[in-house]
């Protein structure tokens, strides 16, 4: 049994909060902005809602482990809520979660909200929880990347000025969108010349740590004809788990990410999408190092493998281009609230699909994909939403 | 007979100048150098790297004992040779023991795994001895206190030199001294001291053992003795009636005195300088003062040391500041003691993460350090089997990441492909992180890496392969 999910949920409401180093909201404030703003949207009340997804990657000075965290800031008492985490995987995979209840009809309607508190920590960048304490030592997000990356680099005779287009791209996509992070374009000059991260990255290759929180809301298309709104429907949907450990694992051989291929694969054939490049309209992809966006236009079959860098530097990928890439500005300038962004791309394509995306619109916008990629490359979480045409 | 099977020196890779420590304080430099361990090295990791390089020169790679002689021993309870021997991947039944407190200290254990040998209760004892010494900032000493360790195997078969007579005299004598609440020596130094501490004791041990080989001073082909400074050996050579020429180097000049290690590490430079038929004199001070005499065989003509003292004295890398220097001595001091973990995990995983075991498929022959009862190739779970892995192997993949705590940012992590099998990440030290590349050839060896829960961690990285 293989039955496709595709246009049995649709999304009837989105909200986003301003993403960026919110000082003086705490994560309760955040939820709350983001769910009202899903419900205004979608024009229900919150008591309307049968059950909800939180997902949160990392547990706070202020909650986002447990579902009480959702449950209190929205008084959500009473219903069913589940936190998902799965890296950085969080926000999509609590959105594929809900889809399938909803699609198995337990549930008519569900809030997905994706939130996160990065600013308050007192670490830089990520907590790290759970590793081994010798064998995973000091490992950071830049350094597992850049191992991957100068695999990469090495393989195919990339350089850094090829990574540095990207953040030049996303940077000034994330110039036009008023909820973005950084709201400032940048020179390919600025990028090279940037203090080093973690070689090949450098500051303006990293995606920065933000604060914010998305929701959405879904039920069954039907549900959603009957209020009267306009279809955007789920088409396709695809989780993939490799190792968590490529550093230790010998069979990896560290040419792509398999997890985002195998993602892919499934909701390419639950949507019935054979020719990814044509039929897809626009891509929120996880860049949360410039390098990464390279990788996933290959694993995602935008181009072939080691042609990343080519199907930036030909233009394919701009607001303008044949298959835009994130158009909202991605990682590296939306932000990367962890649990927060599968749920911000939601919001993104919902957005464009309804042609409310102002300066930053896409043409032709039909269908659009999400996708997340968690841990050192290990989870992929890949969603394709579409209009009613 | 019974005398050395193998030696090897482990001399840290880094040095300071006098000169820079001279400039700091605006006092007179003595010249020349110091071998100044990384901050993360210490008297054990420097022993183990010495002691790793003397077995693999034994027959059979294995050793029956590993003895640990050492003033600064990282743990003062808990045996620290215990610790080394299952670095080296030692069976249980190896005898360990832990040697301390004096400078004489390497020579005990260098006595005691002769006495082991002799006894017919042992064969192929190491004896490893490490210092790494700290003298008061600003103090005159910060310019003696080199670092480095030595290893010394004694056996019966394949003997490289024979001992001929051995002996010393004790004497309870103020010449250094730490108590067990200093952090830093208190040094009596003296002309009193050069004379009761340094040649009084040392003529005397010296004499005994001419008298009891029987030899002239004109026999001795190399005189290798400690010295508490720059000068103060080639004086007593001089009073014993042996020439300048005799006396072996002491490096003062490029790595200062190198404490309870200096005397074997000595030695070691003599025998791969010496040919067969040599007679080899060593003599160490500190709470009197012992001596032994070698005779070298014709095994000594086809021994290569698998690290040889001279080409470690000739590789280099400077700390440039006196700030970095001291930051290196100072800073696992100063960690943050946080990594708590359970006896029942280190028990659990010592035979990963110390005695660096990984498993085996006995279908697809892949191999893993993780311990995992499944492949990670194939997916079977029947024929998985603990094995040892190699200690050589080359980066697949680096970064060098500003990020990775360090006092020394940034820091070149790699991911390195184990010849014959398995994968390690891990730490690229011992050159400029701008020069690791895939493909760089690279050996493992063994570091502290973290402070926590009333432990020292160690684990492993890796060095550019030096021979």
């Amino acid at each position: 049994m293989d039955a496709s999910i595709r246009d049995k949920v649709a999304v009837i409401g989105v909200g986003c909060t301003k993403f960026g180093d919110l000082f003086d909201q705490n994560l309760a404030d955040l939820m709350v902005e983001a769910a009202t703003a899903a419900c205004a949207d979608a024009g229900v009340g919150l008591d309307e809602l049968n059950a909800a997804w939180l997902g949160t990657f990392s547990p706070g000075m202020n909650g986002g482990k447990a579902t009480i965290t959702l449950a209190d800031a929205l008084r959500f008492h009473g219903r069913p809520i589940t936190r998902v985490e799965n890296y950085c995987a969080t926000g999509t995979d609590a959105f594929r979660n809900a889809v399938m209840a909803v699609a198995s009809g337990q549930v008519k309607m569900a809030l997905v909200l994706g939130a996160e508190k990065l600013k308050d920590r007192p670490v830089r960048g990520l907590q790290r929880e759970g590793i081994h304490p010798l064998l995973e030592y000091g490992t950071t997000a830049p350094g597992m990347f850049a191992l991957a990356a100068n695999r990469y680099m090495n393989t195919y005779g990339v350089k850094r000025e090829s990574l540095a287009k990207v953040a030049v791209k996303n940077h000034a996509a994330g110039a036009l969108n008023p909820k973005a992070h950084f709201q400032m374009k940048v020179t390919e000059e600025q990028v090279l010349k940037a203090p080093l991260i973690a070689y090949p990255f450098g500051l303006f290759d990293c995606c920065p740590t933000t604060d914010g929180a998305a929701a959405a809301i879904i039920c069954s298309a039907e549900t959603a004809r009957a209020l009267g709104k306009p279809l955007i429907t789920v088409k396709g949907m695809g989780l993939a788990v490799r190792t968590g450990k490529p550093f230790l694992d010998p069979t990896c051989d560290y040419r792509g990410f398999p997890a985002t291929q195998e993602a892919s694969a499934q909701a390419y054939k639950a949507a019935g999408i054979k020719n990814p490049v044509e039929e897809i309209s626009f891509a929120e992809v996880h860049d949360c190092f410039t390098w990464t966006e390279l990788t996933n236009t290959e694993d995602l079959g935008f181009c072939k493998a080691g042609e990343g860098p080519r199907f930036v530097e030909e233009g394919h990928s701009t607001i303008g281009g044949k298959l835009p890439v994130n158009p909202s500005g991605g990682l590296k300038s939306f932000g990367h609230p962890v649990g927060a962004t599968g749920v911000r791309m939601v919001y993104e394509i919902v957005t464009q699909l309804r042609e409310q995306a102002g300066p930053r619109q896409v043409k032709n916008a039909r269908i659009g994909l999400a996708h997340n990629l968690g841990g050192p490359g290990a989870v992929s979480c890949v969603l394709l939403l579409g209009r009613d045409t | 007979m019974i005398g050395i099977t193998a030696f090897a020196a482990a001399i840290p890779a880094y040095r300071v100048a006098r000169d820079t420590i001279a400039a700091a304080w605006e006092t007179r430099s003595l010249g020349g150098r110091l071998a100044a361990h990384r901050f993360d090295e210490d008297s054990l990791t420097l022993a183990a790297s010495a002691a790793a390089d003397c077995l693999c020169t034994l027959p059979g790679k294995t050793a029956g004992g590993l003895y640990f002689a050492s003033t600064t021993a990282p743990f003062l309870e808990r045996l620290n040779a215990g610790l080394v021997a299952a670095f080296l991947d030692l069976p249980a039944e190896t005898r360990t023991a832990d040697f301390a407190n004096s400078l004489r200290a390497g020579l005990f254990a260098l006595g005691a795994a002769t006495d082991a040998v002799a006894a017919g209760r042992s064969e192929n004892v190491i004896a490893a001895a490490a210092d790494t010494r700290n003298a008061p900032a600003g103090g005159d000493e910060e310019q003696f206190y080199g670092d480095a360790a030595a290893a010394i195997a004694i056996g019966s078969t394949n003997v490289l030199a024979e001992i001929i007579s051995r002996g010393g005299i004790s004497d309870d004598f103020l010449e250094t001294v730490r108590r067990d609440r200093d952090d830093y020596v208190t040094s009596f130094a003296s002309k009193f001291t050069a004379e009761r501490g340094y040649a009084h004791s040392m003529a005397a041990a010296i004499r005994r053992n001419m008298q009891q080989a029987k030899l002239e001073p004109a026999q001795i082909s190399r005189l290798v003795l400690s010295s508490p400074d720059k000068g103060a050996h080639l004086a007593l050579a001089k009073k014993l009636g042996f020439q300048p020429a005799q006396v072996q180097d002491t490096a003062w000049d490029q790595l200062g005195v190198t404490g309870t290690a200096m005397p074997l590490l000595l030695l070691a430079s003599a025998l791969e300088q010496a040919k067969p038929g040599e007679y080899i004199l060593v003599a160490a001070h500190g709470d009197g003062a012992g001596a032994m005499i070698l005779r070298t065989t014709e095994e000594l003509a086809g021994y290569r040391p698998r690290a040889s003292f001279a080409q470690q004295l000739a590789s280099a890398i400077e700390f440039r500041s006196y700030t970095k220097w001291r930051k290196s001595r100072d800073y696992l001091r100063e960690q943050d003691d946080t990594l708590e973990v359970s006896n029942i995990w280190y028990a659990k995983e010592e035979t990963q993460n110390v005695r660096l075991r990984g498993m085996e498929c006995g279908h697809c022959g892949t191999r893993q350090l993780q311990h995992q009862l499944l492949c990670p190739k194939c997916h079977k779970t029947d024929a998985i089997q603990e094995v040892p892995l190699a200690r050589t192997g080359s980066v697949f993949t680096f970064a060098v990441d500003q990020l990775f705590p360090s006092p020394f940012p940034p820091t070149a992590m790699a991911v390195v492909d184990l010849d014959g099998g398995g994968r390690i990440y891990c730490e690229v030290v011992d050159c400029d992180p701008d020069k690791v590349q895939i493909g760089l050839p690279v050996e493992l060896t063994i570091r502290r890496l973290k402070e926590g829960g009333g432990l020292h961690h160690y684990y492993w990285k890796c060095r550019p392969k030096r021979f």
